[in-house]
């Protein structure tokens, strides 16, 4: 396919007084040109990505693979219960320290295993809290999460295309994930709270009940 | 080599002290190298694994997206949404609906495209760059909504914390979603412009 629309095209310039085919002929020449062109658009936009992002991404992630592997994951396991306790001086320990180092060295989705650490009721607020800084995280520490890098890349594309820095949005996009996920883990915490209570006089009155 | 042991016997304390030296740091470089070499092969089997087929993915997507014009009609679509305060925040109410928000996660893959998306808006100037921050958070309050009963088995959970751990994170979404898009728009203030 790509050799007759380039044939075409040598055509065409050889001779201009060619006229382009009329009718059903004419019609499914376009298609094919189309189809082709749909194909070429998408592999133009690979190779910006596959020269733009992928050098300096392979070089980070063995820089921050081979960090990880020096620190070692043990190391954070003390953190996690540390985070366990009660008190209001801990909601920053569970669902700021906690889930951000989880998620820097245990990256997605083994930092979810640092829930184990907590009492059942701070786990799905954890969980919350950790997940929801898979994306921040990625603007500058694209290893914690390399599968969904295009929520922040797809962005910073169009920042890049207007000749503008990054720095400023990855640093703002990773502070602000930080609030964020302090903030969901205590709502998500205050929910699960709720809810358990209710869930428990429930039990209780069908007891009595029964 | 033969000298060392042959002299050993009497000079011995200084030349074990060498020795003992030596083996350190051979051991110590060739540990320092192999971590590193194994760190690159973790990276190249990330991105063959993870990151190519996403780029493949996403490249198939805006090559249909760019040729066909759905991107433009998209886009118009989005556009009056993603460049203001309140269009952003009922994106992002959107998104955490609790029965749209487990549908919108897995992989993040709409938000990675509406990401793709709104980012050649920016890049054509259709969008203001400032509202780059307030739109990342305004197309993710759904994540992990897909993940929960997951991602809390990892975190070894009984099943009853699993049973109303999946609302409770769905709910509080609702709450924390349109928050965070104010979080991030009182944030972008002074980002990417000069005035």
């Amino acid at each position: 396919m790509p050799f007759t629309s380039m044939a075409a095209a040598l055509a065409a310039t050889a001779e201009p007084t060619v006229e382009d085919p009329g009718g059903i002929w004419g019609t499914l020449a376009g298609w094919a040109e189309a189809f082709i062109g749909t194909f070429q658009e998408g592999g133009n936009f690979f190779t910006a990505l596959f020269t733009g992002i992928l050098p300096t991404l392979l070089v980070l992630l063995t820089a921050v693979n081979a960090l990880i592997r020096w620190i070692g994951h043990d190391k954070i396991d003390k953190l996690g219960e540390m985070a366990a306790r009660p008190g209001i001086q801990y909601y920053p320990v569970r669902y700021l320290v906690l889930p951000v180092l989880s998620v820097f060295f245990l990256t997605n989705p083994m930092a979810y295993t640092m829930g184990r650490f907590l009492p059942e009721k701070y786990k799905p607020a954890f969980y919350d809290s950790a997940v929801s800084y898979v994306h921040p995280i990625t603007g500058i520490f694209p290893h914690a999460n390399p599968g969904e890098l295009f929520v922040y890349l797809g962005i910073a594309a169009g920042i890049t295309q207007l000749g503008l820095g990054l720095g400023d949005l990855a640093l703002r996009y990773l502070f602000v994930g930080m609030i964020v996920i302090l903030l969901r883990g205590i709502v998500t915490e205050f929910i699960t709270l709720h809810m358990m209570g209710r869930r428990m006089n429930q039990s209780e009155t069908e007891e009595a009940a029964a | 080599m033969s000298t060392n042991t042959t002299t050993s016997t009497n000079g011995g304390g200084a030349m074990a002290g060498f020795n003992k030296l030596l083996v350190v740091i051979g051991r110590s470089v060739g540990g320092v190298v192999g971590t590193l070499y194994q760190a690159g092969r973790d990276s190249v089997d990330t991105i063959i694994r993870n990151i190519l087929p996403f780029m493949a993915f996403i490249a198939v997507i805006v090559g249909i997206i760019n040729k066909t014009g759905i991107g433009d009609a998209l886009a118009h679509l989005i556009e009056p949404l993603a460049g203001s305060l309140p269009g952003l925040l009922a994106i992002s109410v959107f998104c955490a609906i609790p029965v749209l928000s487990p549908l919108l996660g897995p992989g993040a893959v709409i938000a990675q495209i509406v990401g793709v998306l709104l980012g050649t808006r920016i890049g054509a100037g259709d969008i203001d760059p400032q509202y780059a921050l307030p739109a990342l958070f305004a197309i993710n309050p759904q994540v992990g909504c897909d993940f929960i009963p997951v991602g809390l088995a990892l975190g070894e959970a009984e099943p009853e914390t699993v049973e109303i751990g999946v609302p409770a994170v769905l709910i509080s979404r609702l709450i924390t979603g349109p928050t965070a898009v104010v979080i991030a728009w009182l944030a972008s203030f002074g980002l990417y412009s000069n005035a």
